[in-house]
């Protein structure tokens, strides 16, 4: 659809934009990224026509942009920037008009009944109807962008050009409209190119991107380009780290700032306190932790500050248990948005807290445990049993700094630690008969403070993973040999 | 429509007011009759063997036909005439530079044409080929240069052609203008200098027929290229890079439209002195009836403006009969404020615009 070859063009001898060449498929959304100064605007200009290039060519459909006249462009392509002002009190709906220009016909050139139709279509799309009348310089920025993209599609063009549309947009109105963009390219097969600032929305938006480095094309590709973090370091020189998306499947990217965060280093006992009665547990941390857990509350890998178990009936069966326990903790004036929740019907007072020190490593385990629902992962089948009192329940608190697949390995380890604990009690599935390797409820957490040097491993071969083995291990030992205890007594 | 009957209506009374007072249907058979002999004799009669003539108005008093066909009408229709030629160019510079408070006499095409008419008048200069027309060309020309000087100075000074940046430069060429005509002016004797003066506030009292014909092709040409023009001015609301974007040849269309209002500018300027505020104030009004659009904007603001000038033309003999006030100043002591007023209203509404 748009086939750049060779393109050399700027404002003045020296050129800005240094020999491009590359093609736009119909159909696809095109995003270009670069920092300020890159050398996007212009290329833009050139694409527009605004610049004339000084060497190379720009085709679309296969013809020289400056072969076609200024009313034949229009008719292929438009063009959307950020905000522009309008002089006299135009109204929204005379704004749209503007853009049937070139397709205006006769010697009155007046607006057809087909003219009409188009418009009336373009603002049900964007809902720009309700205020057809109004002025255009009384509607809010938002509005004002989406009448604007309306008559750039009532100008039916084949290629859309934007620079930078969603500027000035909050995101409410940024999404509205490349969402708007999307469905026109998607039905219509609409060709975008877009300069777009903001690199997360490119990347859930474009089909392509390319990334405009000194006039130069470093990285073209698919959105995919966006995990290279070296090019993205050099390009725009802040630290870049790229993440997947958690719903779909695109990269996201994180920028580090430069300046450092509370560098302060916290002596690991005087970093928390605990509070607990027959209610909750709640251990609560001055700072974040890094934290990866299965928490009901409080899943994946997440910086947080409070970490609570909650005390339920032995035949709780919330329907929301996440609704519970936020309601439990807005009781206990707890942030659950910065908490881990779990839950069991294990009495708290047979709680198990273990601070350690193991060569170097300091660390604390919170454990409450039963084994009503003990199963054997690894045979026979999933039977819908009636609930015990049985769950185990682990806190593991590291003052040590991970990385994220240090935290994976590190919860690995309690998890081994723990299966070994139940079988040295020879804990058996009732079902099967077998060894238990854990109860069909487990939680747990692993929490690092990220102070000190930073580990990549803390499986079983290293020093944190042993420590956390042995803690974990003897922790959920003794807290079973508690819970055994009160089921004798209650016998 | 509304417009057009207030036109009729103005006319008529244009014709009317004064002060010999002629009855209406006089008037109405006057201009008709002799209208139609004239459109006669320059078509049928040419080919018929037996001339064609009304002969109704036998029973009019002669001195009457006088007053009438040879005095008020010619008048009228060149009030008409300035008025509409005024208030189109004014409409057109506004839509052109997407600013409101552009008028002809603002930006300083007025004073260049008045420049080039006062030259011509003092020093009876005809240029050979032109005779009677060397007067409306000369203005043209000389307001057409002053504008490119106007622009000149606006792209020497700020890249963006900015609003207030048009109205300053033409303020100051304006007045280094008007300096020039006072010193052409100083160098003559006293009775030149008054006719000069007088002839500068504005009038289109004491022209006759000869004036209405040297402003008519001017004001066809000249309103022919603005009117075809109105979707340009249209899109060139939106800016001109955003105007080059759905198609329009921003280059082409603003060297039309210049050329249109400044024909209209130098033709009106002509034959009537400098006549201010018309341009400025008309199309205001219009755009508050009918809204921004040009295509009711034009044709509207000739409309009105020709109607307003009549009025302003019939003020000005009438006030302090038998004397007569110049036209422009009826015109600035009406349009001032009214600028004053806009320029405050702008304010305001722009104000509502931030958000």
């Amino acid at each position: 659809m748009i086939k750049v070859e060779n393109l050399v063009g700027g404002y003045t001898n020296t050129p800005i934009i240094k020999g491009l060449d590359f093609e736009i498929e119909k159909g696809e959304f095109f995003a270009l990224l670069g920092p300020n100064g890159s050398g996007k605007t212009t290329l833009f200009k050139l694409i527009t026509g605004q610049l004339p290039s000084q060497k190379g060519d720009i085709l679309i459909s296969g013809k020289s942009i400056s072969s076609l006249s200024k009313l034949e462009k229009a008719k292929k392509v438009a063009v959307l920037t950020q905000e522009v002002n309008v002089s006299f009190d135009y109204t929204v709906e005379e704004i749209i008009s503007l853009g049937r220009f070139p397709h205006q016909k006769g010697i009155l050139k007046t607006l057809s009944k087909s003219d009409k139709q188009v418009i009336e279509n373009v603002m049900e799309m964007t809902k720009t109807k309700e205020y057809r009348h109004t002025q255009f310089r009384m509607i809010s920025g938002g509005e004002k962008q989406r009448v604007l993209l309306a008559k750039v599609l009532a100008q039916q063009p084949e290629i859309l050009l934007l620079d930078e549309p969603t500027n000035h947009l909050d995101i409410k109105h940024t999404f509205q409209m490349l969402d708007l963009l999307k469905e026109w390219q998607q039905s219509k097969g609409l060709t975008i190119f877009a300069i777009l600032h903001d690199l997360n929305v490119a990347s859930l938006y474009a089909d392509r991107i390319a990334l405009l480095h000194k006039g130069t094309f470093l990285e073209v590709g698919d959105v995919d380009t966006l995990r290279k973090e070296e090019q993205l370091k050099k390009v725009y020189e802040v630290d870049v780290r790229t993440q997947s998306h958690p719903t779909i499947p695109k990269p996201q990217l994180l920028m580090t700032p430069n300046y450092a965060t509370s560098s302060e280093i916290i002596n690991f006992p005087d970093f928390f306190h605990i509070e607990k009665n027959s209610e909750c547990i709640h251990v609560q941390f001055e700072r974040p932790l890094r934290t990866i857990s299965n928490g009901v509350i409080g899943e994946g890998i997440q910086w947080l500050k409070h970490f609570c178990n909650f005390h339920v009936e032995k035949h709780y069966n919330g329907s929301d248990p996440k609704k519970d326990l936020q309601n439990w903790m807005n009781k206990y004036e707890i942030p659950s948005e910065q908490a881990v929740g779990m839950m069991t019907a294990v009495n708290l007072e047979d709680l198990v807290i273990a601070k350690k020190q193991i060569e170097g490593v300091q660390l604390m385990v919170v454990v409450t445990a039963g084994t009503g629902n003990a199963i054997d992962i690894s045979n026979g089948v999933l039977s819908e049993s009636n609930a015990q009192v049985g769950t185990i329940n682990t806190m593991v608190f590291v003052n040590a700094h991970f990385t994220d697949g240090a935290l994976v390995n590190g919860f690995m380890s309690a998890t081994e630690a723990k299966v070994k604990a139940l079988q040295d009690l020879n804990i058996k599935d009732p079902e099967t008969n077998t060894l238990a390797t854990g109860t069909s409820t487990d939680a747990l957490l692993l929490a690092v403070t990220q102070q000190g040097e930073k580990t990549s491993y803390s499986g079983s071969g290293t020093i944190v993973g042993k420590a956390i083995g042995q803690t974990v291990y003897k922790a959920t030992q003794e807290a079973l040999q508690k819970y055994f205890i009160r089921l004798q007594k209650r016998c | 429509m509304l417009s057009g009957g207030f036109v009729l209506c103005t006319t008529l009374l244009g014709l009317l007011v004064s002060s010999v007072t002629i009855p209406v249907p006089t008037i109405l058979n006057i201009t008709v009759v002799n209208t139609f002999n004239i459109i006669a004799d320059n078509t049928i009669n040419h080919i018929v063997t037996t001339p064609i003539y009304l002969d109704w108005l036998n029973d009019v008093p002669r001195n009457e036909e006088m007053i009438i066909w040879n005095i008020r009408l010619p008048r009228v229709l060149l009030a008409l005439c300035v008025g509409a030629s005024l208030a189109l160019a004014g409409a057109a510079f506004q839509g052109l530079l997407r600013n409101p408070l552009a008028d002809p006499y603002t930006i300083g095409v007025s004073s260049g044409a008045a420049l080039g008419a006062v030259f011509v008048l003092f020093f009876q200069v005809t240029i050979v080929g032109l005779g009677s027309y060397t007067l409306p060309v000369v203005a043209i020309i000389s307001g057409f240069i002053t504008l490119g000087v106007v622009f000149g100075l606006v792209r020497l000074s700020s890249r963006s052609m900015a609003i207030e940046t048009i109205i300053l430069a033409g303020i100051i060429v304006s007045a280094f203008i008007g300096s020039i005509i006072s010193l052409i002016i100083s160098l003559g004797d006293r009775d030149s200098m008054t006719q000069i003066i007088y002839w500068l506030y504005g009038s289109v009292g004491m022209r006759g027929w000869s004036h209405v014909q040297l402003m008519i092709p001017f004001m066809l040409f000249g309103s022919f290229i603005l009117l075809i023009h109105y979707r340009e001015l249209n899109a060139l609301a939106l800016g001109e890079e955003a105007a080059d974007h759905i198609g329009v040849n921003v280059k082409r269309a603003k060297i039309y439209i210049l050329i249109g209002a400044s024909l209209l500018t130098g033709a009106a300027v002509a034959v009537s002195g400098s006549i201010g505020f018309v341009g400025l104030v008309i199309p205001h009004l219009v755009r508050i009836v009918t809204g921004p659009n040009h295509r009711h904007v034009l044709p509207l603001s000739m409309l009105v403006g020709g109607a307003f000038l009549i009025l302003a033309d019939l003020v000005a003999r009438t006030i302090i009969a038998p004397k007569e006030l110049p036209i422009g100043v009826i015109t600035a002591l009406i349009g001032a404020p009214v600028f004053a007023a806009l320029l405050v209203r702008e304010r305001v509404g722009r104000g509502k615009g931030i958000d």
